[in-house]
């Protein structure tokens, strides 16, 4: 039971980070990146790359891809969506489409279609008080919580941070502020890139690299921001880690793979009662 | 800090067909000039062609001795103008104090240059006393004057040498614009320089200088406050000497030129 927990709760931390990518660049340009999973792909790929390529170590390579993730995701932003701001969210989503496929088959196209895996020495378990875990496990969580601290801090408490979340809120009220909006969509799509290839890592550390990682990850991804509350970044972290835990506590009664079914039965349960997401709360429009 | 703006003719508008022509006006350092008009006669145009929101189709705009005409808005902002628009005036979903912080970081930046950020709040707040219990509040949850207050002290909060204000009574009841207009009147008094349009034309002009009377989308006369409210025939002002063809094209401008205000 306890190591059940445990699990859900590295899963859903697992989850968080790119959760929260989605839901950070959701809230400042209001369209919903479905490319999220294919950004994780290709950041996990850059840091491959590095580590493979080059023969980097492991942490390196992590911090470079990282870097590299992130400036990819604004190249992105300034070849494709800079030139739909203006459009609907619903365009600009199709558009993230292509841009996943794309990035999807760019990977393909230099890594090829076997997977791969990052060259680490494998290492024994450890056990604490009974539980079983891994040392990918100890490094998901600690790097998914700093990441997650960090991320709170900066919006909370920094300018930058209540720059983006003006933004979010009134982009033409927001130039006539002095606040370069292009520089803060700019930083926030860094940010989302660089959480996604930190996602992207963990993923392929924890099992391995394939050009289909990302897309075994974009409904869950969607699913934990949505449950959390879309338009909050935060709130999608705690949405993340509730729906982790859910799925992880179902395969006590049902079979591990209705995992996915019963975290799809508590979010379409969910959007009935809450669609603003648990933690969320209704924005305000006007 | 004041400035003066000068628009030498200014002309803008909406995809590529102009709702302003040819507009020229000079607020010295330290005045105040209020545009009045008819619906639909550009004024909200001109005010987002001066703040950089509109981009000019032709004229100049110099704000002190510096041409500001080919600045964006954040630019623009930064070198002095303060603008606040008729709605949409705030972030809603911000409190109140994130968005007095948000005037002062998107002109002085997070850094304590001179005068603090903490004494400009402390000055903005004194002049607008209504808001300082709420400044945990969701500026969104404000009630409509208390965030036009929330509005205009949070671009006060950059220290603008030139004040830009849209309609700032609209939708407000009697009570609370005049209440509004006594707060305006202690602004001018810190010696900001001020743009603004109002619809409620005698309320606007008693803070101001001078008048402009904009139809069309031209300036149709421009002379002292004083002299416009005591005239008694701003109705012939408002729609044209030659009453049938202007009241004609008046209804066109409403129908063709309407702007979102």
């Amino acid at each position: 039971m306890i190591q059940t927990l445990f699990n859900g709760v590295v899963t859903g931390l697992l989850v968080a980070l790119p959760a929260l990518a989605l839901a950070l660049t959701f809230s400042v340009l209001r369209f919903a990146n479905f490319a999220i999973g294919a950004m994780l792909t290709a950041g996990a790929y850059i840091v491959y790359a590095f580590n493979a390529g080059l023969g980097w170590q492991l942490l390196p390579s992590a911090i470079a891809g990282t870097v590299l993730g992130g400036l990819l995701a604004v190249a992105i932003d300034a070849l494709v969506y800079r030139r739909l701001r203006d459009r609907t969210g619903v365009t600009l989503l199709v558009a993230s489409m292509g841009v996943a496929f794309v990035l999807e088959n760019a990977v393909r196209f230099i890594a090829g279609n076997a997977p791969v895996g990052y060259e680490v020495d494998p290492a024994r378990p450890l056990r604490v008080a009974g539980l079983r875990i891994n040392h990918e496990q100890l490094l998901i969580a600690a790097i998914s919580l700093a990441a997650l601290l960090a991320i709170w801090i900066l919006l909370r408490w920094t300018p930058l941070g209540r720059a983006m979340r003006a933004v979010a809120d009134n982009p033409s009220l927001a130039a006539a502020r002095g606040i370069a909006g292009n520089r803060v969509i700019a930083i926030t799509w860094f940010i989302s890139g660089a959480l996604a290839t930190a996602a992207g890592t963990l993923i392929g550390l924890d099992a391995t690299l394939d050009p289909q990682m990302g897309w075994n990850y974009v409904i869950q991804v969607f699913a934990a921001a949505i449950l959390g509350g879309i338009a909050h970044p935060i709130a999608a972290v705690f949405g993340a880690l509730a729906l982790g835990i859910i799925a992880e506590l179902s395969t006590l009664i049902l079979p591990p793979h209705y995992r996915p079914l019963v975290a799809f039965a508590v979010l379409t349960g969910l959007l009935l009662v809450r669609p603003w997401g648990i933690f969320g709360t209704a924005r305000i429009a006007k | 800090m004041t400035q003066a703006l000068q628009l030498e003719g200014i002309s803008a508008g909406y995809h590529g067909k102009p709702i302003i022509h040819d507009v020229s006006l000079n607020i010295p350092a330290g005045g105040a000039v209020t545009v009045i008009g008819p619906n639909g006669s550009g004024k909200s145009t001109l005010l987002k062609a001066v703040v950089g929101l509109l981009p000019l189709s032709s004229g100049s705009l110099a704000l002190g001795t510096r041409q500001i005409g080919a600045f964006d808005a954040p630019t623009r902002t930064r070198l002095g103008l303060g603008y606040v628009p008729q709605e949409h005036n705030v972030f809603p979903n911000l409190s109140v104090l994130d968005n007095l912080k948000l005037g002062w970081e998107g002109v002085h930046g997070s850094r304590p240059r001179g005068l603090s950020q903490r004494e400009q709040l402390d000055a903005v707040l004194a002049l607008f006393p209504e808001i300082a219990s709420r400044l945990r509040t969701p500026a969104g949850l404000l009630s409509g004057g208390q965030r036009q207050m929330a509005a205009m002290a949070a671009a006060l909060m950059q220290r603008p040498s030139v004040l830009v204000l849209d309609e700032p009574s609209a939708g407000l009841s009697p009570r609370n614009a005049s209440l509004l207009f006594e707060r305006i009147a202690d602004v001018r008094r810190t010696g900001v320089t001020l743009l603004m349009i109002e619809q409620n034309v005698r309320l606007g002009l008693t803070v101001a200088d001078h008048g402009v009377v904009l139809v069309n989308g031209q300036v149709r006369d421009q002379r002292s406050a004083r002299s416009l409210l005591e005239d008694d025939d701003l109705p012939r002002l408002f729609f044209g000497h030659e009453r049938s063809e202007s009241l004609d094209a008046a209804a066109d401008a409403t129908t063709h030129a309407t702007t979102p205000a």
